[in-house]
């Protein structure tokens, strides 16, 4: 299967401890996929190796990551760029200490965006992530006034702002009540049809709701990928089966 | 809207039962079209339909269970899911008694019918009506509807009585009759059991709507 992005032999490195090994995976264009496993299976490595974020934390990384073909871990790669294309959403939501309006133009301005371009960028960005309607009397207001939700929201709409291919979602909706989670899970389900979504989850029933493809990791390890529905119905895996029916551990 | 997408899945998985319902009583109609004029490629049609209807159900009941794995329902939203795989069993079980009686057609091969059908096209209106109205009931959430139909069933139950005193009385009148007043006890016994079945399908659109399951059959 031919997909946005993929790993092949991918093996990384926190000095002598091997956190992925020998994964090999695809994710599919415009689809949502879940990466689900246990704490500490390494499924947010592997989602942080997919736009070269675990730089920062001096991993070792070998193998490669194709990204439409071009492996982004070669040395003449621009990062920053790279991010712009495949841009993440954390666990926390992460606004600036700025208002509204530059959390979101920050992205474009550091591109080098026409000023004449951003406020159009800022009001699609926002109504892409559902908080237009919310922030569009305000938004030269702080961007910590918003709510929790709503600051994930922000940062949605910041990541789209760059106008990437593929986003990236750690953990997105941990630091969320209920009804704000599924209000996020319906936003990622939308964002797929223009975007290729990969979310990671400790959360199976929410792996179950919003992907179609997913990814089961144990030990830096890929067991089994799969359609959602195959994976959570009838997997193929023993390990697999028994994680998702919380026989795991 | 938060679930807006198990909303409108939902609502196309009741669409897709409305339309097997409408599907199984055409193939229903058709069987007892067939009996009357006794016309086997009529038969065979009807035959054809219920391998339709087969998958039909095994695509609701798929869809049922890749809500219920994937998208976690609960409350009223698990209950018609729930109601929906049943009723797509009882649809498929109707397409499978039309099946019988176009199946009776075929045997009953070049005799005559042993008289005019009047009681079982009777029996049939009826009971394809309750089942029409059993669906609507689902679909419109109309409680009403639905506890009316034990009295139809009621209707129906006596025609059936009717009918097979009615052959009883031709079998030991004439023993030669037995083969062909048999064919016509078996066709009306499928209708009567189509009629218990649009009950059950009534009974399970109350249950979404009350959450409370209650017997409906008159029997």
């Amino acid at each position: 299967m031919s997909g946005v992005i993929e790993t092949v032999n991918l093996n990384l490195y926190y000095g002598t401890y091997q956190a992925l090994k020998g994964v090999n995976v695809t994710f599919a264009e415009r689809r949502v996929t879940a990466v689900i496993g246990p704490s500490g299976c390494g499924k947010s490595t592997l989602l942080r190796t997919l736009n070269r974020m675990n730089d920062h934390l001096g991993a070792q990384v070998t193998g490669q990551v194709l990204f439409r073909g071009e492996d982004i871990y070669m040395p003449a790669t621009n990062v920053v760029a790279l991010r712009s294309r495949i841009g993440m959403v954390f666990q926390r939501p992460n606004p600036f200490p700025f208002s509204v309006y530059d959390n979101v133009a920050m992205g474009p301005r550091m591109h080098s965006v026409p000023a004449s371009q951003i406020p159009t960028i800022v009001e699609e960005s926002l109504l892409a992530s559902d908080l237009w309607h919310r922030v569009k009397d305000r938004l030269l207001s702080p961007a910590l006034e918003l709510s929790l939700g709503q600051q994930q929201q922000l940062c949605i709409a910041r990541v789209i702002a760059t106008n990437p291919e593929i986003i990236l979602f750690d953990e997105p909706c941990s630091a969320l009540d209920p009804e704000t989670t599924l209000h996020i899970e319906e936003l990622i389900r939308r964002l797929s049809k223009e975007y290729s979504v990969i979310v990671v989850t400790h959360n199976m029933q929410q792996a179950a709701r919003v992907s179609e493809t997913t990814v089961f990791m144990l030990s830096g390890q890929i067991i089994e990928v799969g359609s959602t529905l195959k994976m959570f119905t009838s997997p193929s895996d023993k390990r697999t089966e028994d994680y998702i029916s919380g026989r795991y551990g | 809207m938060p679930r807006g997408f198990l909303a409108q899945e939902i609502a196309e998985l009741k669409a897709q039962l409305v339309e097997m319902g409408e599907y199984v009583v055409r193939s229903v109609n058709l069987s007892i079209q067939s009996l009357r004029l006794l016309d086997p490629n009529v038969a065979e049609d009807v035959i054809t339909m219920d391998e339709i209807i087969d998958h039909q159900r095994i695509e609701i009941e798929g869809k049922c269970l890749r809500l219920i794995a994937t998208q976690q329902p609960v409350a009223r939203d698990l209950r018609v899911i729930m109601a929906t795989f049943s009723i797509a069993t009882d649809l498929e079980r109707i397409g499978d008694h039309a099946d019988d009686i176009a199946s009776i057609v075929l045997r009953h091969a070049n005799e005559p019918l042993l008289k005019p059908l009047i009681d079982i096209p009777r029996m049939t209106e009826v009971a394809t009506g309750m089942l029409r109205d059993a669906l609507k009931s689902l679909v419109e959430e109309d409680v009403e509807l639905a506890k009316k139909l034990c009295e139809r069933d009621a209707i129906v139950d006596a025609l059936y009585n009717q009918v097979f005193r009615e052959l009883l009385v031709f079998m030991m009148a004439d023993p030669k009759t037995i083969a062909r007043a048999t064919y016509l006890i078996m066709a009306a016994q499928a209708v009567e059991r189509i009629a218990d079945l649009a009950t059950n399908v009534a009974e399970r659109s109350l249950y979404i709507t009350t959450g409370v399951y209650s017997e409906l059959n008159a029997d």
